[in-house]
């Protein structure tokens, strides 16, 4: 495939990408074009079909089995958090970017930009008031980077440092803010993509707090799916809940939370590949092999063949 | 010089990012590069062992994050760290490499062949943007070791002791570059076997401020090589 005089070396399985420098202006304007999908030529349309069951080879293949993965408590997901930033020395900062940039890799393997075409490829993200609402912000951001539209709801933020340079940081990348929730599901439905849910974390104890629980309600009905960072927001950290959320994808972030166990949803992946080998153990955590290079790994039950 | 200063300057003060945060980002696009070039399963000598070299400044720092990613990726890194800055972000990040166990090199081999016998791969992470000639001398006698060393040198974004604008025909002469955010006016007198670019974090309108026409990056990818013009 030949744009503007450079070259595209495609291989399927490490999919090396090599440009050239002159194309660095080409491709500068290209990358500001949207792909019309009516104009489709048949090419890209062969071009798409076989990258499609490409992609889907290559999930396959880096799906792994559950096996004796360790699905944390909430004692045990604060514990090792707290580890992390005490004994091992990480920042919030470090920790927060390298789980919100899987989350936007996971969601982008799920739902890749090409087949995202309501509205040029428009996505909602939703963050709460805590670390989770953090992964959030730097998921959207990852998200615009790649090439998504993100709008970010983020109704209680707290005034700290933290998240105050997180928007800052989403704002310098121009992405707009809703003020207010929208009271009909459909209108989510119609507008997004998806919706990432950054709301709660493993923190939360319920009752969701009053001025959360129209935008739960809404979600419920929502029909475009839902991404869930760590926890489906609103759930029992670890009993889950039947009349909650109901996500299509799960990232679990570290190791998965003991209310993943009642996930059904199409999609489980775990990211925040930065765990020391030391504390993994101390842990138990059993934590599967990332493929290669890779910060994501799906994970699926161990009764699939 | 002065772009790459006033860029880097510019992403910490008006789009708020915090060091910790590129840093994370940048060191972490080293290692996806790295790994790329020179492939876990073909780095045979002693169980993957490579060797990752840190400056006394920022450059020192993505040294230590990519090495850290290159162990979660199954590399055995050992690092070389005789000038660390006495900052809260260098000791955390020094922490979080004994943390995964990591080894450091208390001295620097004084042979070049005792480097290339044990290291699949040296990354040369002291010296970067900011870098004003000539070398201190508590570095000179590795900058010397390391130009006779044959295994593959990896470059975090500059080639260390390498003046940024104009090269050094007779300094390191790395075989992997890794430019981040955009390349140095150096890298044109690049002639090693892989040019990469790294740090995929530019908000749209400060690269459209400084003109930088990044190439696109493939999918999710946080890196993209890069070729000469008159490459096929």
């Amino acid at each position: 495939m030949k744009i503007g005089g450079c070259c595209w070396l495609i291989k399927q399985e490490l999919s090396l990408m090599v440009v050239t420098a002159r194309s660095l202006r080409v491709l500068g304007l290209a990358a500001q074009r949207e792909i019309n999908p009516i104009k489709t030529s048949y090419r890209s349309v062969i071009h798409n079909r076989v990258s499609q069951s490409a992609r889907f080879e290559q999930r396959r293949k880096m799906s792994v089995k559950i096996g004796n993965l360790k699905f944390l408590n909430q004692v045990e997901a604060q514990n090792i958090d707290q580890e992390l930033f005490t004994e091992y020395a990480f920042s919030v900062e470090q920790l927060m970017e390298l789980a919100g940039y899987s989350c936007a890799v996971a969601i982008a393997k799920c739902y890749p930009l090409e087949e995202m075409t309501k509205d040029n490829h428009a996505v909602l993200v939703c963050c709460g008031p805590g670390n989770n609402g953090g992964d959030g912000l730097v998921c959207a951001r990852h998200l615009k980077m790649f090439g998504y539209k993100p709008t970010v709801f983020y109704p209680k933020r707290p005034s700290q440092a933290l998240f105050d340079n997180l928007w800052k940081q989403c704002e310098g990348m121009d992405m707009p803010l809703l003020s207010f929730f929208p009271s009909e599901a459909h209108l989510i439905t119609d507008s997004y993509n998806f919706v990432v849910d950054a709301l709660f974390g493993f923190s939360f104890k319920g009752p969701v707090r009053p001025e959360f629980e129209p935008v739960m309600e809404t979600l419920k009905k929502v029909e475009s799916p839902i991404c869930s960072i760590d926890v489906p927001s609103g759930w029992d950290v670890e009993n889950g809940d039947e009349n909650g959320l109901k996500p299509d994808l799960l990232i679990s972030l570290t190791a998965p939370k003991l209310c993943a166990k009642h996930f059904t949803g199409k999609h489980h992946y775990l990211g925040g590949r930065f765990v020391p080998k030391t504390l993994e153990q101390k842990y138990q955590l059993n934590l599967p092999a990332y493929p290669g290079t890779d910060c994501v790994v799906e994970l699926k039950p161990n009764d699939d063949a | 010089q002065v772009e790459a200063q006033n860029i880097d300057q510019e992403l910490f003060t008006e789009y708020a990012f915090s060091v910790e945060q590129l840093m994370e980002l940048a060191g972490y696009s080293c290692a996806v590069a790295i790994a790329k070039c020179y492939p876990l399963e073909e780095m045979t000598k002693d169980n993957h062992a490579v060797l990752v070299c840190c400056g006394p400044g920022n450059n020192g720092g993505d040294g230590l994050v990519c090495a850290r990613h290159l162990k979660m990726f199954g590399y055995k890194p050992t690092v070389f760290y005789p000038k660390r800055p006495s900052q809260a972000l260098f000791d955390n990040l020094w922490k979080q490499c004994e943390g995964m166990d990591m080894p450091l090199l208390s001295f620097f081999p004084s042979e070049a062949h005792l480097i290339t016998d044990s290291y699949n791969f040296v990354v040369d992470a002291l010296f970067g943007f900011s870098f004003k000639g000539p070398v201190r001398p508590e570095f000179e006698p590795v900058m010397e070791t390391l130009k006779k060393v044959e295994s593959p040198i990896c470059s975090i974004d500059v080639p260390s002791g390498w003046d940024v604008e104009n090269g050094d025909e007779n300094g390191l002469k790395p075989d992997l570059l890794i430019s981040l955010t955009a390349p140095k006016l150096c890298a044109k007198h690049f002639t090693g076997k892989h040019h990469y670019l790294g740090g995929r974090f530019v908000p749209k309108t400060l690269e459209q401020k400084y003109q930088l026409n990044l190439p696109a990056y493939p999918g999710t990818d946080c890196v993209v090589e890069l070729k000469p013009n008159d490459d096929a």
